[in-house]
């Protein structure tokens, strides 16, 4: 699964990255690679079965326990 | 420098979000339990409230013609207090196309494959997503006019088919449901369908005659409500009480369709409507927020982050929803209330802020 994963990013990488490099455009290449190393952060996580904090599951627990401010 | 080179023209908008309200068809059976046959009183009132909540948004992009809500953002609360506004409306779109993603998974799963994994069907679809995305807007534009006509035909035809199962009396008797139930499900449906034409705050600056988004908007609102009316009609008269219990009251009432033992088993239609409206919404979805990072971060094109937003959400999605209740409680009693701060709050006060502070000026630099 984790090797497949690899093989996926590695793909996403190739697609994108000789393009981006050829046409100088570095600012969008930064962006890239940081939201792309997020994305394969949260994937390898939940991959491997580490449970990672949802922020919309957060949002929940805000309203519902905290504030209380959701429909009985 | 606009990040879109593409145009799409008036009637094409109207397309787009007659198609997005349409898709709100299946979203709507967790109205259901709340409102009970009650559902399409709650529904108009919904679109009445939502098409003055749709004029504060019309009236902050007419204010500010041809830009997107991250630049309407930064010219009203100014550069670093704005991207702090822009932040919380990227995390909604984010939210809600792994909401779409987890949507269009667990509709497959339940009702056409059972046996494949979650994953496979969101990959699958958002890669389709990802492929209209980078075409740009004017390709999703394009295909919505074909899309909308083939889920309002199907509405229509299965409401003809179905005349001989339908008892009107199911209607009776009106208003039964206490009153803090009908607002709790106008609040359902307005949020699943109506408000979220806030997204196209990101669309409207791309048309080509910027005069005539009113107009268009407002008529794509009606067509999809008057469509989305006549399924919900369809449903609660074919299924009656039985409407409230099952999980998807559109398949199930289209499946009692059965004329001479020739013309049956239709759901296979309904389900096909449905994916195809659920591919314009999450693709509307994904290109706001692949749009709205591209425009904070500054970027020249916005191709580079289609990949990793499609990852991200796909990511979120897995870890946001267990199963179908966690989903269907978070939609039915949190989300309503928590969405409001995005959907009413946020751009109420910024068409506030923007008539105080009188923007756009005319011959400043702004």
């Amino acid at each position: 699964m984790v090797f497949l994963l690899v093989c996926v990013f590695i793909g996403v990488i190739l697609f994108e990255v000789p393009s981006l490099i050829r046409q100088k455009h570095w600012r969008e290449l930064i962006v890239f690679l940081i939201l792309l190393s997020i994305a394969f952060v949260m994937a390898f996580l939940e991959t491997i079965g580490v449970k990672i904090p949802s922020p919309a599951k957060g949002l929940d627990y805000l309203m519902e326990d905290i504030l209380h401010l959701n429909y009985h | 420098m606009r990040l879109e080179r593409g145009e799409i023209s008036s009637s094409q908008l109207t397309f787009l979000i007659s198609c997005f309200i349409q898709g709100a068809l299946f979203p709507l059976s967790l109205a259901f339990p709340i409102s009970k046959h009650d559902t399409w009183l709650a529904l108009i009132a919904a679109f009445i409230i939502g098409v003055f909540i749709v004029l504060i948004y019309i009236a902050l992009a007419s204010r500010f013609p041809g830009k997107n809500i991250i630049e309407i953002n930064d010219l009203i609360y100014g550069p670093y207090f704005g991207k702090l506004v822009s932040l919380q409306y990227v995390y909604f779109f984010i939210i809600s196309l792994s909401g779409y993603l987890w949507f269009i998974g667990d509709f497959v799963l339940t009702f056409i494959m059972p046996e494949t994994p979650i994953i496979v069907i969101m990959t699958m679809f958002t890669f389709i997503c990802a492929w209209a995305v980078r075409k740009g807007i004017e390709v999703i534009a394009r295909i919505s006019v074909i899309f909308v006509f083939i889920p309002g035909i199907i509405i229509l035809l299965t409401f003809a088919l179905l005349l001989k199962n339908m008892e009107f009396t199911n209607f009776l008797p009106v208003f039964e449901v206490p009153l803090e139930d009908f607002i709790q499900s106008t609040n359902i449906i307005m949020h699943i369908s109506v408000c979220e034409v806030l997204v196209f705050l990101m669309v409207i600056p791309y048309m080509n005659k910027p005069k005539q988004a009113k107009r268009s908007v407002l008529l794509g609102i009606i067509s999809g409500g008057l469509i989305l009316l006549t399924g919900m009609i369809r449903n609660i008269a074919a299924l009656g009480p039985l409407s409230e219990i099952v999980t998807d009251p559109s398949l199930i009432a289209v499946s009692l369709i059965n004329i001479g033992k020739i013309i049956s088993r239709l759901e296979v239609l309904v389900s096909m409507a449905q994916i195809l409206l659920l591919f314009i919404i999450t693709s509307v979805f994904y290109y706001a927020a692949v749009l709205s990072v591209a425009q904070i971060t500054k970027l020249r094109s916005y191709l580079p982050v289609v990949i990793p937003i499609g990852i991200i959400g796909i990511t979120l999605s897995l870890i946001s929803y267990d199963s179908r209740m966690q989903f269907s409680y978070s939609t039915m009693y949190i989300t309503p209330i928590l969405s409001m701060h995005i959907y009413i709050v946020i751009p109420l006060v910024s068409l506030i802020v923007a008539k105080v502070r009188k923007l756009p000026q005319r011959n400043g630099r702004n």
